[in-house]
């Protein structure tokens, strides 16, 4: 077959036709499977930088910062009862329809901690490169930042630093332990009610007032 | 592969605002090359005898959505970060219906005003004051009219997975109606332009 | 008034290829797709907050573009780019001889008729846009080439809607 006979419109159309053709075998959604980098999540894992502590998670609050997002993954009625201040709901199954950029920086916490790693392992799959789990999740929540408590023998350091503790616990409702008191309070009825909410100097935006960023 | 780039943070929002300006450049660029600069052109789709609108528009069409399945096939492309606009198909038929008119009435598209009052046309300039008039009068009325702006909902949702068919099936079928319809528009053409 | 003819136009099937191509690179770069509409909200919010603030920030609609205040909303994604278009259009004008003022109007038409029916075209237009999210650009290109539903829908009613008023102004363009 000669090319040379047919003119440009007719060589674009053949062209066309088959690519089409080509693209009847063609499956260009990802779907639900991921790529896992084994090696590279292990050592991301092993060098600590998968997590931030709770308490660094708290400083980040009082401080106004709005430059992660912060993901509570339990259910909507754990979420009501109580979570913490500037966190959004997401149940883990939602996870991944949940609209989140790759490069936001993106905070997790469950109940403990081993729902946050699950998905912080599924979200690494997904691309995003920027993902902490807080650890121990609302346990350590509740004992380090809530309810602080100071051990008896604590040195001058560790004293300076419950007070600052005890500060920080106030600004979230909570109050600190008197130094070998009683156990932390397991129930939602002890945690602090979040009717009021604490005031904080720059709330991060929320979603509903961003400028509206896609569409035409 | 990590694309699309802006979505796995390559960059970041203000390098975002360069990339749109160099997009646009492009798009104007290829409008004004194509005679969309020129409402007696645009408007000539409508009395059939110049489809150019037409092979235009569906071949950026086909090659984009060729583009985005093949790069998305060979894994170059993560087509489901790609923004796909809601779909409230009530608002939408009928804003397609208004911009039909729009079209006639004043000559030119948004996109293809902008490229003509660019060249000089001064009816493409008064056409975007018209636009923001428009907009300003929406903007006005939309709380009361807001549940018929937000009808039927229908969510993030293509074609295929409509009609239950697999992408490629429908992929092939717009280029085969494309390829026919090129070739039948420019038999419409040389009808439309032979009659007096 | 018409403007001279300059070059010809290019074959519209690679002027096609052309802007396919351009859309596919917004794709792959940005992950979203070409527009205009949004370009002129941002831009008329803008306008209205200046002169009327309280007035502009209470409105739904353009609230939605001026957002938090934390940027400036003609800092947006679409206002560049529609810059870029209009010099990317100026580019190609000036390099085939087409970039002159003039008005486009058919023959029988006044001049100040057609610039009437433009303003009205526009407005209907911003309407029109506005109630489908996007304009041919945003929806029939890239929702298009995404097969995306709605946009579908849209064009093929904009191309119903075209012809059926065709005939109605036929003496503005004939």
């Amino acid at each position: 077959m000669n090319l040379r006979q047919f003119t440009l419109n007719r060589k674009l159309a053949m062209l066309a036709v088959a690519l089409g053709t080509l693209a009847l075998l063609a499956q260009p959604h990802r779907g639900p499977f991921v790529k896992l980098d084994a090696r590279e999540l292990a050592s991301v894992v092993e060098e600590e930088v998968d997590h931030v502590t709770a308490s660094e998670l708290a400083t980040w609050i009082v401080e106004g910062r709005a430059d992660y997002r912060l993901l509570d993954l339990r259910t909507a009625e754990g979420y009501a009862a109580y979570h913490i201040p500037t966190a959004e709901n997401v149940p883990l199954t939602g996870l991944a329809d949940y609209p989140l950029l790759r490069n936001e920086k993106l905070v997790l916490y469950s109940e403990g901690g081993i729902h946050s790693a699950q998905a912080w392992m599924l979200l690494r799959a997904q691309g995003y490169e920027a993902v902490y789990m807080v650890l121990g999740g609302l346990d350590a929540w509740k004992d380090e930042v809530l309810f602080p408590s100071l051990p008896a023998d604590a040195d001058a350091a560790a004293r300076a630093q419950f007070e600052r503790a005890t500060q920080v616990a106030k600004f979230f409702g909570g109050e600190a332990r008197v130094a070998g008191g009683a156990a932390p309070p397991t129930v939602g009825a002890e945690l602090p009610k979040l009717a009021a909410p604490p005031p904080m100097p720059a709330p991060a935006t929320p979603i509903a007032k961003k400028k509206k960023k896609e569409g035409c | 592969m990590m694309t699309p780039l802006y979505k796995y943070g390559f960059f970041g929002e203000e390098f975002s605002l360069l990339v749109a300006f160099v997009l646009g450049l492009g798009f104007g660029f290829f409008l004004e090359r194509a005679g969309f600069g020129s409402a007696r052109k645009l408007a000539a789709q409508f009395y059939l005898y110049d489809m150019s609108v037409f092979k235009v528009m569906f071949t950026a069409i086909v090659t984009g959505m060729l583009g985005v399945t093949y790069l998305g096939w060979i894994g170059w492309l993560d087509l489901d970060l790609v923004y796909l606009v809601p779909t409230f198909l009530g608002p939408q038929i009928v804003g397609g219906l208004v911009l039909g008119v729009g079209f006639v009435v004043g000559g030119y598209c948004p996109g293809t005003s902008v490229a003509a009052l660019a060249t000089g046309r001064i009816d493409a300039l008064v056409y975007a004051l018209g636009i923001f008039t428009g907009t300003f009068a929406y903007a006005e009325v939309y709380p009361s009219i807001k549940d018929l702006v937000n009808a039927n909902p229908m969510g993030q949702v293509t074609l295929p997975e409509v009609f239950g068919l697999p992408w490629g099936l429908v992929v092939f079928a717009v280029v085969v109606i494309a390829v026919v319809g090129f070739w039948g528009a420019t038999k419409i053409e040389l009808w439309a332009g032979s009659r007096p | 008034m018409n403007p001279r003819p300059g070059s010809p136009y290019l074959n519209p099937y690679l002027a096609g290829i052309g802007l396919g191509l351009v859309l596919l690179a917004a794709f792959v770069i940005m992950g979203r797709g070409l527009g205009a509409s949004g370009a002129f909200s941002s831009t008329l919010s803008w306008l209205v907050d200046l002169v009327a603030p309280a007035h502009a920030q209470a409105n739904e609609y353009m609230s939605e573009y001026l957002g938090d205040g934390s940027t400036h909303p003609l800092k947006a994604w679409l206002v560049f780019e529609v810059v870029g278009v209009a010099a990317g259009a100026l580019l190609s004008g000036i390099l085939a001889g087409r970039a002159h003022l003039a008005i486009e109007k058919g023959p029988r038409v006044s001049t100040a008729v057609r610039l009437l029916c433009a303003f009205l075209g526009g407005g209907l237009m911003a309407f029109g846009a506005h109630l489908a999210r996007g304009c041919t650009s945003g929806q029939a290109l890239t929702g298009g080439a995404l097969l995306n539903l709605g946009s579908w829908a849209f064009m093929l009613m904009v191309f119903v809607g075209g012809y059926a008023a065709a005939w109605f102004f036929r003496w503005q363009w004939r």
